[in-house]
């Protein structure tokens, strides 16, 4: 067991493409950490150059309290699991679990008995015989697991494990390898770019992009206080909703106006963005999660502004409300995120063909039309602002 | 008239087609089979169906006949099982090593390398005829091993001749395992030898040994060469030797040919039954995956 250390690390590639760039991260001992982000941010690059598959370009990374930079793989002490489980075809299953312990020269009997662990651990018993491709995905799954805990490593490192899984198997596979994760106490770097898989798993989430890491957090701190706009459209789903708006003076207050709406925030309402007075007069990106945005009927004394509806859905415990304002949504580049909807997938009201750019949970059962205008609330303890030009939240 | 049921009626000129390719295929061997078995001793006597069947032909390639020539035939067969066995083998682990690098490692001179065995691919093997035999002779007188005349010389002849085409195969077959093999077996410890050994070679098996087979069956029927640098009768291999039955004058031995060339044809015979559940296999993965 041991804490995982980046300091300054970059990697640049033969071709020139800058892959990881100044990365600085400490992972603590027996920490989740999930790294996570769009593809091609670096996020796996990351993961290999801890694994030792891939050379560092500069700075360090430490294991423990030593620098592997120049230490093959096998000397790090780390295992690795892999998107396609990379199990070898040509071994049952108990020759898979056991590769590792053969190569370090293991005694017959401990390896035995390493092996009939891990495969009580996870349900492999029955299936020690067979050869990988006679398992079901899951099982495959499994068996990658097998053969990195076996040799209870210092690091687990998992690159997008539970891809190749469907949905249903996903869910089930992420509770058991959190459970297992917290079993064992190992430290491990989990890659994914579902940040569903990021929020449920980890300790803390690294979010990722191009190459540069945007925000370390537990998940709800990610959520809840986004350190940009990257990290503001790519964590929930759907993602947030974001506008262009303006800071302004109100009597003693400041407010924000949004769609020709000025809405008081009362001071000590906007805590968690302290430098928001610097910034009145000018104009910001306000942000509002969907789950803040309210019908102003259920509201009353909050400032309302008027939204058109374009698009309802019933999910039963509530409903999803795609509207049209009067306000210009800002777009964030978070191309590759999973399940979540991107701003040109919001749908259109072909009808009359306005296009929606604002998502909101509506109770379930409520009665509302799609074309008419519709009164909207929203939550002023939980709105987000950010800095037009750089993208950093008015912290 | 068409009778959707009998389709032999519509379709009877495919059978034809077939009949006549199956005759053109087999009458040859036929000829050689009956030949081996013929009591006469000439080829413009012989008939397909022969007036007297004999074992004599068979006897006389392994038991000199009193006041008869000294029979080589056991000789020669050795040594061309020998030079067929040690070929394929080194064929294919030389291969496989360069194979494994080109397919692997990425290095100054990849790209090139590549490129130029396809390209001595190219040309045809008897183009070499002159410039080898002139190596060999020159070897010889520093190296006597690999001179003229000697069997070992042969082999480095051989070993030299398909390897870019085997190579092209083997990497081939080698880039359609992923390399997620590599790297996981890399983190559990294995070193680059033992990654080659215990991972990818065991998956390699088909390709290995298709490999393996053609430059066995290759070189147990290979004439031209051996021809070039062999002298004596007792040094031959099975095609030369068993083309001397036949190739001295006033003194044809058909008989003794077509027998020897029966038996000449067992090992191959073994060899493609055990590997033919690779062949297509081997062959369809290597070239088309990856």
């Amino acid at each position: 067991m041991a804490e995982v250390r980046f300091e300054h690390v970059d990697k640049v590639f033969d071709n020139g493409v800058k892959a990881v760039s100044d990365m600085t991260l400490d992972i603590r001992d027996g920490e989740f950490l999930v790294l996570v982000g769009p593809s091609g941010c670096g996020k796996t690059t990351a993961l290999r150059m801890v694994a030792g598959l891939e050379a560092i370009s500069s700075g360090t990374v430490s294991i423990g309290e030593k620098i592997v930079n120049d230490l093959t793989s096998k000397d790090r002490d780390i295992a690795m699991v892999f998107q396609n489980y990379a199990l070898y075809p040509h071994l049952s299953v108990a020759d898979n679990i056991a590769f590792g312990l053969r190569l370090r020269k293991e005694s017959k009997e401990k390896i035995a008995k390493q092996v009939e662990w891990a495969a009580k651990l996870l349900d492999l018993l029955p299936y020690l015989d067979r050869r990988p491709k006679e398992l079901s995905g899951g099982q495959r799954q499994r068996v990658a697991m097998g053969r990195a805990i076996v040799r209870e490593p210092k690091v687990f490192l998992m690159d997008e494990p539970l891809s190749n899984l469907d949905a249903k198997l996903r869910v089930q596979m992420r509770a058991e390898i959190s459970n297992l994760q917290k079993q064992l106490g190992t430290t491990t770097i989990y890659v994914t770019h579902d940040q569903v898989e990021a929020m449920t798993m980890g300790d803390r989430v690294a979010v990722m992009s191009m190459g540069v890491l945007q925000q370390v957090a537990p998940p709800q701190e990610l959520y809840d206080e986004p350190a940009n706009l990257f990290v503001a459209g790519f964590i929930g789903t759907p993602p947030m909703n974001l506008f262009d708006a303006r800071i302004e003076k109100d009597d003693d207050n400041i407010a924000v106006v949004l769609a020709g709406v000025k809405i008081s925030l009362p001071a000590d309402r906007n805590w968690r963005y302290p430098r928001l007075p610097d910034y009145v007069g000018r104009n910001i990106v306000l942000g509002v999660r969907a789950e803040d945005v309210h019908a102003a009927e259920t509201k009353p004394h909050w400032p309302a502004i008027t939204g058109r509806l374009g698009l309802l859905e019933a999910l039963g415990s509530s409903q999803i409300g795609y509207l049209h304002i009067d306000a210009t949504k800002v777009a964030i580049s978070t191309s590759a995120t999973s399940a979540s909807t991107r701003p040109e997938d919001l749908p259109t009201e072909s009808a009359s063909s306005f296009v929606t750019n604002l998502v909101a949970y509506f109770p379930p059962r409520m009665a509302m039309k799609t074309g008419t205008d519709v009164r909207i609330a929203l939550d002023t303890a939980n709105l987000h602002f950010f800095d037009a030009q750089t993208g950093e939240a008015l912290r | 008239m068409s009778d959707p049921t009998n389709r032999y009626n519509d379709h009877w000129w495919r059978h034809l087609v077939v009949w006549l390719a199956v005759c053109v295929a087999v009458l040859p061997p036929l000829y050689v089979v009956t030949a081996a078995f013929n009591a006469d001793q000439t080829l413009s006597g012989s008939s397909l169906i022969p007036r007297a069947l004999t074992l004599e032909n068979f006897k006389g390639l392994f038991v000199q006949k009193e006041g008869g020539a000294e029979v080589f035939f056991v000789r020669w067969f050795r040594s061309s099982l020998i030079i067929a066995v040690l070929n394929a083998f080194f064929t294919v682990f030389i291969g496989a090593l360069a194979a494994y690098a080109f397919s692997r490692f990425r290095f100054k001179g990849r790209r090139m390398g590549m490129l130029f065995l396809l390209l001595i691919q190219m040309f045809p093997g008897l183009l070499n005829l002159v410039a080898i035999y002139l190596i060999v002779l020159r070897t010889g007188e520093v190296v006597p091993a690999l001179g003229l005349n000697k069997l070992t010389a042969l082999l480095v002849v051989y070993l030299s001749g398909a390897m870019s085409v085997n190579l092209w195969l083997m990497k081939g077959f080698f880039d359609s395992i992923p390399a997620e093999l590599d790297e996981s077996a890399r983190v559990d410890g294995a070193t680059p030898a033992q990654i080659f050994w215990g991972v990818i070679l065991p998956l390699a098996v088909p390709v290995l040994s298709v490999v393996g087979m053609f430059a066995f069956v290759g070189t147990l029927n290979e004439f031209i060469t051996a021809s070039v640098l062999l002298e004596t009768v007792d040094n031959f291999t099975l095609p030369l030797g068993l083309q001397a039955y036949v190739g001295t004058s006033y003194e044809e031995n058909w008989g003794s040919f077509a027998a020897g060339v029966l038996i000449a044809q067992i090992p191959a015979i073994i060899g493609f039954v055990f590997v033919q559940k690779y062949i297509i296999s081997g062959l369809t993965q290597g070239s088309v995956k990856g």
